[in-house]
């Protein structure tokens, strides 16, 4: 048992879990993964049907997620554990403080740094414990022999490090199972109260585990792009909140309400068309919201009539071409195209505020205001895991930065001279140790010292 | 590209080129005279590339954030800023610069072919955690650069110390002891910024794309770059590895960091990390 458990909490074992993760990640780059690109993976699964279903056996088309990498996972917590538990008297002994530690200096065992120093005129050991304790040492003793330490609890930080990966897992795996996913089209002056039934059917809303849906009631006041060139440099996306509070929100600015968050996803026009017959009566009347703005065609259906919309937000001819000068909304115009039975009964240009004859029909745009796609998502654990981030991040810099000093001190005299000798050691470093070493000694001191 | 933009980008690509072209003169015909001109020339083109990065700071209005061209000329300003800044603090380590001009050259060439042209700043990179997470990137990018630099300069070095007569060139350079530590603090300093950078990164993703972790293709490349240079620290502190094996290590890692911030968007194209302007 012992032997199992001394080869589990080896470092050793760490380093393989870690390659073999390693490994997993790499085939997760190169085999398309279900749920991140499931076009690709479907079009895949269609050309090759044997090998991606063997690959899908093995589980490596979900390989973040498979049985494989979850093992690896559960044993890297494990080796964690016993690694951490292993080394918490190691620790203890290390950030320990007693005088058992002041030792000769010429004597003392694992010390790398050793050097003898002239003590100037009036300068004594306590000067030297005085400029120590002033540059952040802890010392114990006196001039006749004393334990410098700087950064003593150094130490301690492995232990913060390496439990902020205990609060990621679990604020991951809170997230995990309290987590819903949905997407939600919005038009400007729409309400939403919450309702299940309102978010996208495709893809599918993720449902959590444990906890409800987003309570959340908004309307959509107003959505205003703002684009130079082809680049789009902001949205504002106005929101009143059930209260009649006023949020707005924009690419990194999410709408939060409790756990749940509103994120922008995308954008798209929402134009009102009304079909008239010859009469000038109206046949339909609706607020369309048309995913064109990526430069692909959208389809809608007004009495009966199938349209295809391109959208020019800049339109102009090129060579007699359509085509859009930039992404800049100066001159909207839809190109539409109309079937009607399976035939083509008409197409043309309408621009923003007016109309297309065909076929008896006059097709009217009225106004043309924006959609957006919410990509919603509600999740608790998130403080746990930010918690494990910002440990990780101090312990990181607290073990590496601010890493342990020591220094042993015993001022001598002989043949009426005084000499300070100093033993250091430093962790990580020997040589840039003894460099530092000896630059503060010689800030104290002045230069004299003769390294042995 | 603005019009001074172009004349301070060619002038700071010949000056680094000469300064490369040095060091191999320095080298192959062992003087080490020239090494104080090869740093004057490295200095002076930090600034032709500072004066680049002004140049396009005037015409675009932001400091250069986005895109292949703009992520190498900011990156490669960060690596020679950290040669220059080390070799100040300790004229020894001026060589450094051997292996961190080539590699700032090579970037910059490859920077030069993708989308140099000016472009306003996207509205995904106007945040606060934009600087966090770029500007940690960066850092840890000319940290592990620079421990790479040692690396080469250790083995280099070793190299040359086997020969009956050994390469004058290297007396300049600290003593492989010192090499040995200084690609450990290296490595250490851009572990720490790493970690930083990732975490930054998270919280940055949330907001921006609603998932703190989505397993994309960059982000999955980080954490096993990451996860390297937490395997070469854990090496090295607990199974003691150094001089060589640690060289080598420090030269082999880089290529992870290289391929998270340059190949993996050549050959996957479904990252949302495109460092490009959308």
């Amino acid at each position: 048992m012992s032997k199992l458990i001394k080869k589990l909490s080896s470092l050793r074992f760490t380093i393989t879990l870690i390659c073999l993760l390693g490994v997993m990640f790499i085939i997760g780059l190169w085999v398309p993964q279900k749920s991140l690109v499931k076009e690709l993976y479907l079009q895949w699964h269609k050309n090759s049907p044997q090998l991606v279903s063997f690959l899908d056996f093995l589980g490596l088309t979900t390989v973040y997620t498979s049985p494989i990498t979850v093992t690896l996972w559960f044993f890297f917590f494990l080796n964690l554990s016993l690694v951490i538990w292993q080394r918490i008297p190691l620790v203890r002994y290390r950030i320990s403080l007693s005088e058992k530690m002041i030792v000769d200096p010429e004597r003392a065992a694992g010390y790398s740094f050793s050097t003898s120093f002239p003590l100037p005129q009036g300068v004594g050991g306590e000067n030297v414990i005085a400029v120590l304790r002033k540059k952040h040492f802890t010392v114990l003793g006196n001039a006749d022999g004393f334990y410098a330490v700087k950064n003593r609890l150094s130490p301690l930080a492995f232990l913060i490090f390496h439990l902020s990966f205990f609060l990621i897992l679990l604020g991951g795996v809170i997230s995990v199972y309290t987590e819903f996913i949905g997407y939600l089209d919005l038009a400007q002056g729409e309400t939403f109260r919450g309702e299940p039934g309102r978010y996208n059917a495709s893809p599918r809303p993720k449902l959590p585990s444990f906890g409800g849906l987003p309570d959340a009631t908004f309307t959509v006041k107003s959505i205003e792009p703002h684009v130079i060139g082809n680049t789009p440099t902001s949205i504002d996306v106005r929101l009143l909140d059930g209260r009649g509070g006023s949020h707005t929100v924009g690419i990194n600015i999410p709408y939060k309400t409790g756990d749940s968050s509103f994120v922008f996803k995308h954008l798209g026009v929402a134009p009102l068309l009304v079909l008239k017959d010859a009469a000038g009566a109206t046949l339909a009347e609706n607020y369309i919201k048309l995913d064109v703005l990526q430069r692909k065609p959208d389809r809608f259906s007004l009495a009966g009539c199938n349209f295809t919309a391109t959208f020019y937000p800049d339109y102009m001819l090129e060579q007699g071409k359509r085509a859009s000068r930039s992404m800049e909304f100066n001159n909207p115009v839809f190109f539409i195209s109309v079937e009607r039975g399976g035939k083509k009964i008409g197409e043309g240009i309408i621009p923003k505020n007016g109309s297309l004859n065909f076929a008896g029909f006059r097709l009217e745009m009225h106004e043309m205001p924006y959609w957006v796609r919410f990509y919603v998502v509600k999740q608790r654990g998130l403080p746990v895991l930010y918690t494990g981030f910002a440990l990780a991040t101090v312990g990181v810099i607290w073990r590496l930065l601010f890493f342990k000093r020591e220094l042993l001190g015993a001022v001598r005299g002989s043949g009426g001279a005084r000499h300070l000798l100093v033993a250091g050691r430093s962790e990580y470093y020997k040589k840039l140790a003894e460099d530092e070493f000896m630059e503060l000694f010689h800030n104290i001191l002045g230069k004299g010292g003769t390294v042995s | 590209m603005a019009f001074w933009e172009i004349i301070f980008y060619w002038v700071t690509l010949v000056i680094y080129s000469l300064a490369a072209g040095g060091f191999i003169y320095s080298f192959v015909f062992k003087n080490p005279r020239v090494l104080p001109r090869i740093t004057l020339l490295v200095t002076s083109g930090f600034i032709a590339h500072t004066s680049t990065i002004l140049a396009r700071f005037q015409a675009t209005g932001h400091l250069p954030w986005s895109g292949h061209y703009e992520y190498v000329l900011m990156g490669g300003w960060f690596i020679i800023a950290g040669t220059i800044f080390v070799g100040w603090q300790n004229k020894s380590l001026q060589g450094l610069a051997v292996a961190t001009v080539p590699l700032v050259i090579i970037m910059m060439g490859y920077g030069y072919m993708q989308n140099p042209g000016l472009t306003p700043m996207a509205a995904s990179l106007k945040t606060v955690w934009l600087y966090i997470h770029v500007y940690f990137a960066w850092i840890s990018f000319g940290a592990y650069a620079l421990a790479m630099s040692a690396g080469v300069l250790y083995l280099l070095k070793s190299k040359s110390d086997l020969l009956p007569v050994p390469n004058p060139a290297y007396e300049k350079y600290p003593s492989l002891d010192r090499l040995d530590e200084l690609i450990f603090r290296y490595v250490v300093f851009g572990f720490i910024t790493d970690t930083i950078m990732i975490c930054a990164g998270a919280i940055w993703a949330k907001d921006l794309w609603g998932s703190y972790w989505a397993w994309d293709p960059v982000e999955t490349w980080s954490l096993i770059s990451w996860l390297i240079y937490g395997i070469t620290i854990h090496l090295r502190v607990t199974f003691k590895w150094r001089e060589k094996r640690l060289a080598w290590l420090a030269v082999a890692a880089m290529s992870t960091v290289i391929i998270c911030f340059f190949g993996v968007n050549l050959v996957v194209n479904t990252s949302l990390h495109i460092f490009q302007v959308r």
